[in-house]
């Protein structure tokens, strides 16, 4: 996860509101920094670390939420619903990488252990990184699903592939309203108004 | 109907900062007292930031009452009255406070209004005045509350005039004087604050006698006595006096004071807003001392009892109709919204301050674990919490900010862990309906029940994360990054 950008030109003695506009311009240059990503559905790791920074655009508005309040409040709703198309495309990713990675596990006979190791985590990590104590829950050769589970588990992860698809273009088609109406544009003539 | 004998009976104050219990054998114009307690909540904490009584204060109190209700019974008390003043009348959520209070205790608590607390506090402060020489024709008495403050004017004992006046030391230190000590800058804003408030306080004639009341006067005598040598039977405070608490209250930390002179940290932290409010008022109204008053509230609450029985409110409240006809005597004065503007740093420190709180605030639901909302809740909170850190981090101490954020961020993580699995368990229970095929029903069963055995294990390592989780530690740490940036920036 990406960390959030050091803001250095903050006077604390200055005013809020003065404070508030630096820290609000930061915050959306982090999240159009992310710009680049959104048309590759396959960028997981990139999409994830852009619903982060709308994240901290959204919670960075409502923090100084007294700032322009009725566009404030306006542009903020546009931030919450990108940030949860981003978490519920999200969401699958997660359920999917856990599926295939019980899966594949399970179909190469995988251990426990084996499952723990550098490579593996190496190759979970490029997209997403689990507990290791969630892998051991899930990779427990004791409780290894049936083949009717497994059926079950197959079909889940094409059920949830398709329904990915669907997040991903409401996503994409409403980042893309917003490029077209000039949003950065808007947040940022409302700060220096 | 006034009561014919002595009677052993017990008055519980739920105030906006403390609750006190008194035990004593009343009659209508004097008690004997037998037993007293009190105990520091701050239910005005939480109320301050969302307008409820957060269930963490709420287990507190309730907790706090069983223990007074048994020291009552062990003085065979009978009843046991019970009131609550400022900060649960200001609660959105008091209906629900108080019922939780009746079916865990069994004791009714009566919210009271203003006008009546202002009624039962002067009959608490002044009863023992009527055996008392050279006590003067008018006299004031001044009640400092954590959410209000009461003052009332009195001729030969009998109330003229009174005003609530809608802050309280909580409420001052709340906004202001969060640095531990808090900074010059800091002080001089609640100054100018307190100045121009109370300019707004018209009183022709102000009483040559103040009587103050409340935690916040009692401890600031307390800690006259043990820093400055006061006789303990001596109960005046001066001008000086105030003046010489005010300096050794802002010079040093917290927890110096508390361990110097045996105070509660929350106390001292409560007293630096006490001792500027008490020497605002002394300074409006040109007196050099105040007379200190162990007695109020709860005090009165008995002798109303002794006097009117079952009526004692209702008696209380038509004393305070009866004034405001004769006079036209009643104010109230609310807050007004400070023309100082709040600095970045200012308004970081209360910002951050609060969002400690709120996340707080989640702390006992999450560890009963009976609604997965709360581990939500507590992560959102703790969310927001951090969103405030990266914005102000530069009022911020870069050593201490490290230590705090790292606290922060690690209670996050565990709630994050939580919370996605919890998020996950329920989609599938969601897709059960969806998928209605054998398999797939299976297979999502048998994820269900892999992901609850984890969830297991992360509601331990919460739970063990929640109970060695310090509050004040972390407050304590946030003042010192506050203070030590600000001195930084050459302004302490």
């Amino acid at each position: 996860m990406a960390k959030a950008k050091p803001i250095p030109q903050l006077d604390i003695h200055a005013s809020n509101y003065k404070n508030a506009c630096i820290i609000i311009k930061t915050r959306l240059e982090e999240m159009y920094s992310w710009d680049a990503c959104v048309n590759d559905s396959n960028h997981v790791q990139d999409l994830h670390n852009l619903r982060i920074a709308a994240k901290r655009l959204r919670y960075t508005l409502e923090l100084f939420e007294t700032t322009h309040l009725e566009e404030n409040a306006s542009l903020r709703k546009e931030v919450e619903q990108i940030q949860e198309e981003l978490g519920a495309l999200h969401d699958s990713d997660v359920m999917i990488a856990l599926l295939q990675l019980s899966l594949s596990s399970q179909d190469s006979e995988m251990s426990n252990e084996d499952a723990q190791s550098p490579t593996l985590q190496e190759l979970t990590r490029e997209k997403i990184a689990f507990h290791p104590a969630l892998l051991s829950c899930i990779l427990d050769p004791a409780v290894a699903p049936s083949a009717q589970e497994r059926q079950g588990l197959n079909l889940l992860v094409t059920y949830l592939q398709r329904e990915r698809e669907e997040q991903y273009t409401a996503f994409h088609d409403h980042w893309s309203r917003l490029k077209e109406q000039d949003f950065q544009g808007q947040v940022l003539r409302m700060l220096d108004t | 109907m006034q009561m014919q004998h002595t009677h052993v009976c017990a008055a519980i104050d739920i105030g906006s900062n403390t609750i006190r219990v008194v035990v004593a054998r009343c009659k209508p114009t004097d008690l004997d007292i037998l037993a007293t307690d009190e105990a520091m909540v701050r239910i005005s904490e939480s109320v301050n930031i969302d307008g409820k009584i957060s269930p963490e204060k709420r287990d507190q109190t309730i907790a706090i009452l069983h223990k007074f209700k048994a020291l009552a019974e062990e003085y065979n008390a009978h009843p046991i009255l019970a009131v609550a003043t400022e900060a649960i009348r200001r609660a959105t959520n008091k209906d629900e406070f108080l019922a939780s209070i009746r079916d865990q205790t069994g004791l009714v608590v009566h919210i009271i209004e203003g006008d009546a607390e202002a009624m039962l506090t002067f009959y608490g402060a002044t009863y023992e005045l009527a055996n008392e020489s050279g006590v003067p024709t008018r006299i004031a008495v001044m009640d400092l509350g954590g959410g209000s403050m009461e003052l009332i004017l009195a001729k030969n004992l009998r109330v003229t005039w009174h005003t609530t006046i809608a802050i309280g030391s909580g409420w001052i230190h709340d906004r202001y004087l969060l640095t531990d000590p808090p900074t010059a800058e800091d002080v001089a804003t609640a100054q100018a604050f307190l100045k121009t408030y109370i300019q707004g306080l018209h009183i022709k004639r102000f009483p040559p006698l103040l009587i103050a009341t409340g935690g916040s006067a009692n401890s600031l005598l307390l800690l006259a006595q043990r820093a400055f040598g006061l006789p303990t039977e001596h109960k005046v405070l001066t001008r000086d006096d105030l003046i010489r608490c005010e300096g050794l209250l802002y010079a040093l930390p917290t927890k110096d004071i508390a361990q110097r002179y045996q105070l509660e940290p929350k106390r001292v932290r409560i007293l630096r807003a006490g001792v500027l409010i008490i020497c605002a008022l002394l300074e409006r109204f040109k007196l050099n001392e105040l007379r200190i008053s162990p007695q109020g509230i709860r005090e009165g609450v008995l002798l109303a009892y002794a006097h009117s029985g079952e009526r004692w409110l209702q008696a209380a409240q038509q004393s305070t109709m009866d004034v405001a006809v004769a006079h036209d005597s009643k104010t109230t004065i609310e807050p007004v919204v400070t023309d100082i503007p709040e600095t970045f740093a200012q308004a970081g420190q209360r910002t951050i301050w609060e969002r400690v709180q709120k996340m707080h605030n989640w702390h006992d639901e999450v560890l009963k674990n009976e609604d997965i909302e709360a581990v939500h809740k507590m992560r959102v909170a703790s969310r927001r919490l951090r969103a405030a850190l990266d914005a102000y981090k530069p009022i911020c101490n870069p050593k201490a900010f490290k230590k705090v954020y790292r606290s922060v961020k690690k209670t996050a993580d565990v709630l994050g862990e939580a919370r996605d699995t919890d998020v996950m368990i329920a989609n599938l229970q969601a897709r059960l309906t969806n998928m209605p095929e054998e398999e797939a029903q299976a297979g999502i069963r048998w994820l269900q029940d892999r992901l609850s055995s984890y969830r297991q294990q992360q509601q331990k390592i919460l739970e063990s994360h929640l109970q060695n989780f310090d509050e004040d530690a972390l407050k304590q740490q946030l003042a010192d990054c506050f203070t030590e940036e600000r001195k930084h920036h050459g302004k302490g």
